[in-house]
């Protein structure tokens, strides 16, 4: 790789001034002039078909402006996730705005109250009259696979959304080839990305359906693609506002919900921007990661070789498959059957309705579930068979230059999972820590691993996955840069790299490019969302490509101004010159004035024409799909101290390896590990949205009752370790980081806890009442 | 029926009109146009919202505006003085502890609160200080170093 400048910096964030002196750009700011407020009534049962719905007395309300019912809404079948087209054949079309007839989750909305205050459309709620007649509910998907459960859609039997399978060999061929067969249950929860900024929109809708939206979302363009299609309009005519960043995603603002289009038809009847924002309450019952059931039965010879692996995975989605459709996918893609070879595989995956509230993406969008289940599973073969956890997964791993499982087109051009391991086992100290004897005292340590073989840059390959990315590139004429691209900050950092990525294609100094902050869907190019790992190495790419072409351009200006060949020309340091003689050079902005004078300028000679070839603002554009789908893998090391009179599991210790390809900034790398290891630790050991098993009601509704870890819960030392295997596809090497390193740590953190207790916990969240009962203590 | 209370807020005298239920953080975000304290819960969960009143740190979500009437109250926006970013702020820059930035007004108020109180905390006090104050993006860790970055300073 060639020396880099910018690239591997860890340059400062250019938002982090306004974050703290205030924080302008948050869409939960935007208040327009005779703005409404909005607000749901949702339903209390679980299951129910509507009687009535008698609003009269809330209309007349002094303060309310319109009230809405079912009928106002179109009564349109879609899938909401803004990564698909709305209507993929590879999704389920069954989610709809404000359902008139049926309510399937508690929490449903059924009307909509556009008021002058928030406490009046509260209020306005409290009179609203709905007849509701129950039905029989089902919560578990096992159940509600049974003949006879309750039938939630009526063209899905059994209440099977959707069914995919894959398989290759012949699987009782292999498991009769085994010396051992493995067989074990795990079941995940459900957890809240518990982003910090509630969803919010502010919506401008007038009657000739022109709309402008200002709105918590992951993905601008899914919006509105989404929001069009929901109220059946032209999706030219909605304006998504982009926000300069948003208060966090982590897949949780990757659909559209009742929100956006409830808010536009208030909007549309009152003649005033109305703006919704949701109670925290309402957050918690939005969206969710999908609790998946994973059986989990694995083949192997003696020397830890595996034979055959077979799985079945049940997903419970809730009342609407939405993302179910595709969690189930990538689940049973990268969270199981790519994770490891067997000559003999087969998975099958079902996503079934329930009436619970509806699934959602969640940072690491179904590998989670299927990590734990086979990180878990290798331990224990490991631990019955004396085999070494690390040797074990390494022998049934990939290789470098392999086809990539999931597309043979692709090739695992980088790929230092073996790297990973190693590194990562000696900074903590693996070898010494598993063969020191155990504490004689009540507080038990362990150490435990867990890998991630096979992720994700994005969607490139998959079916109905949107992945292309655009950016624009223009150069100013002080010498700096700016660019624009419909990618958004969810917090992770995008406005940083991608700027770093441009400044070090153009030769600009870091923090000489800056990402515009007015961009909507009107003015930049289609980007596909925020997820999936994807913006540092595919809108890298466009960023990158953009920035190139950009950089022709400054080339055949300067190449003019210097009497040189473009092809002869370097730039660096903000300055363009001729290669192998530093000395004959110009600065970018002198070029970029140059561009952009006047053609015939006065001199003392008097008015002297320039050259017409040279003339224009120096831009450059890209929109373009990423070449591949470059995995990038982990290894994740903790170390646990168990209390065996509380129950209360510490982590004391982590370790973090990953093979991102080259690392575009440190500091925003180790704050994705270090985040995504929260996220990850809370999914171990707290974290679970519940219900009431009787009503469905929703009984973890705000973080008094929903624990995520604080400052206090997390390892006093977390050490990332980050692997430049350099993947030629990427923008300067670069592959993803994003996801990784939330899917892990519930395994590692088992593993470990089995390492200091010698028991085996296979239901999450490990809760310390989870502990005693497993020490045979409750 | 609303009520006239005056509040000093960033040093600046405002008499205000308000709701009776209206909560602090209501008042400062709504009224005053502020965007320091956030709304993350609105039920003392997440800090998101933390000023200071007289000098204490508060979750605004869970103070009723009218308790408060005669006040002095610092958010965010008020911790530069004449321009100059508070030690605070520069160091949550530096150390890399802003990502979405959403917990970041709320988290530097709770920590200006602990190092007005202890100057020099150990990393155990510090994370105590910061402990009724939560983030989704960073683990803390450097978070709990910019305060450190900041103590020193």
């Amino acid at each position: 790789m060639k020396n880099l400048h910018v690239v591997g910096q860890s340059v400062e964030r250019p938002d982090a001034y306004d974050k703290v002196t205030g924080g302008k750009g948050y869409p939960i700011n935007v208040r327009l002039p005779g703005m409404l407020h909005g607000k749901m009534l949702r339903s209390p049962y679980a299951h129910a078909r509507i009687v009535a719905i008698d609003a009269s007395r809330a209309e007349k309300l002094p303060g309310v402006k319109a009230v809405l019912l079912p009928r106002d809404v179109p009564q349109l079948k879609f899938c909401p996730v803004y990564f698909v087209p709305v209507q993929a054949p590879s999704m389920v079309q069954d989610f709809d705005v404000m359902n008139g007839d049926i309510v399937r989750y508690v929490g449903q909305p059924v009307a909509a109250v556009a008021a002058t205050s928030v406490e009046i459309a509260e209020a306005a709620l409290d009179l609203i009259d709905v007849e509701y007649e129950p039905l029989a509910a089902v919560f578990d998907p096992e159940a509600a696979m049974q003949e006879g459960a309750p039938q939630l859609h009526a063209d899905a039997p059994r209440n099977i959304a959707k069914n995919p399978s894959f398989e290759f060999g012949d699987i009782e061929k292999g498991f009769a080839e085994a010396d051992h067969v493995f067989e074990g249950v795990y079941q995940t929860q459900r957890a809240h990305t518990c982003y910090m900024e509630p969803r919010v929109c502010v919506v401008d809708m007038d009657r000739q359906d022109n709309i402008t939206i200002h709105v918590t979302t992951q993905h601008i363009f899914g919006t509105r693609e989404k929001l069009a299609f929901a109220l059946g309009i032209p999706e030219s005519k909605v304006k998504v506002v982009k926000a300069p960043y948003i208060g966090g995603g982590f897949g949780g603002k990757l659909e559209l919900t009742a929100m956006e289009p409830v808010a536009a038809l208030l909007s549309k009847k009152t003649g005033r921007p109305v703006r919704i924002e949701q109670t925290r309450q309402e957050d918690f019952i939005t969206t969710t990661r999908n609790p998946i059931k994973v059986y989990l039965k694995t083949g192997v010879k003696k020397d830890g070789t595996f034979t055959a692996r077979y799985a079945k995975s049940v997903l419970d989605c809730g009342a609407h498959a939405t993302h179910g459709s595709e969690v189930i996918m990538v689940h049973g893609a990268f969270g199981v059957f790519f994770s490891y070879h067997a000559p003999h595989q087969k998975w099958e995956g079902y996503t079934v309705y329930t009436n619970n509230m509806i699934g959602g993406g969640y940072r690491g969008y179904g590998a989670p579930q299927g990590s734990f289940a086979v990180e878990s599973q290798i331990d224990e073969i490991c631990a019955k068979l004396g085999l070494d956890p690390i040797e074990t997964r390494l022998k049934n791993s990939r290789k470098q230059g392999e086809p990539h499982p999931f597309n043979p087109a692709f090739t695992l051009g980088s790929y230092g999972l073996a790297d990973c391991l190693k590194q990562g086992a000696e900074k903590i100290g693996w070898a010494a820590a598993r063969s020191s004897p155990k504490d004689a005292g009540a507080k038990k340590r362990g150490i435990g691993l867990a890998i991630h073989p096979v992720w994700v840059s994005g969607c490139m390959g998959f079916p109905d996955i949107y992945e292309h990315s655009g950016a624009i590139i223009k150069i100013n004429r002080d010498g700096t840069a700016d660019l624009a691209t419909a990618a958004m900050d969810i917090g992770s950092g995008q406005i940083t790299t991608l700027c770093q990525i441009a400044a070090e294609e153009l030769g600009l100094p870091a923090g000489a490019v800056r990402m515009s902050s007015q961009a909507d869907t009107d003015n930049v190019p289609f980007d596909a969302p925020t997820h999936a790992s994807r913006v540092t190495y595919s809108a890298g790419n466009a960023v990158k490509a953009a920035a190139a072409a950009a950089k022709k351009r400054l080339f055949e200006v300067a190449a003019t101004l210097m009497e040189a060949s473009p092809d002869d020309l370097e730039v660096s340091a903000g300055r363009v010159s001729v290669k192998g003689a530093p000395g004959r050079s110009v600065s970018v902005a002198e070029v970029a004035q140059r561009a952009e004078s006047p053609f015939v300028q006065m001199t003392a000679e008097g008015p002297k024409p320039t050259t017409m070839e040279e003339k224009g603002t120096i831009i450059g554009l890209a929109s373009l799909s990423p070449k591949s789908n470059p995995p990038p893998c982990a290894a994740q090391f903790v170390e646990v101290e168990v209390d065996t009179e509380t129950g209360e599991v510490k982590v004391l210790r982590m370790v973090y390896a990953h093979d991102i390809g080259r690392t575009i900034n440190p500091k925003a790398a180790e704050g994705q590990v270090e985040g995504g290891f929260q996220q990850g630790m809370g999914y171990a050991l707290m974290e679970n949205i519940q219900f009431d098993p009787e009503t469905g009601s929703c009984l973890t509704s705000d973080f008094l009752d929903y624990k995520l870890p604080t400052a206090m819960e997390m390892p006093r030392q977390m050490d990332s370790i980050f692997i430049e295997s350099d993947e030629p596809t990427g923008p300067f090497g670069a592959k993803s980081l994003g996801e990784c390193c939330v899917i892990t740590p519930a395994p590692a953190i088992a593993n470990a806890i089995y390492d200091a207790i010698g028991v085996r916990f296979t239901t999450l969240p490990i809760t310390p009442e989870r502990i005693l009962a497993g020490l045979g203590k409750l | 029926m609303k009520q006239m209370i005056s509040l000093e807020v960033n040093g600046e005298a405002h008499e205000l009109a308000v709701e009776k239920n209206a909560t602090l953080l209501r008042v400062l975000r709504d009224q005053l146009g502020l965007n320091g304290p956030k709304r993350g819960c609105d039920s003392g969960g997440c800090g998101c919202c933390t000023v200071h009143v007289d000098g204490q740190a508060v979750y605004s979500c869970m103070c009723y505006a009218l308790s408060y009437d005669g006040a002095s109250i610092t958010t965010a926006e008020g911790l530069a003085v004449d321009g100059e970013l508070h030690p605070l702020q520069t160091s949550f820059i530096e150390a890399g502890a802003v990502q979405c930035g959403y917990c970041t007004c709320g988290m530097m108020m709770a920590a200006k609160q602990l190092l007005d109180e202890c100057p020099r905390p150990d990393e155990e006090q510090i994370r105590q200080g910061i402990s009724g104050n939560l983030c989704r993006c960073t683990g803390y860790a450097k978070i709990v170093e910019a305060v450190k970055m900041a103590s020193e300073r």
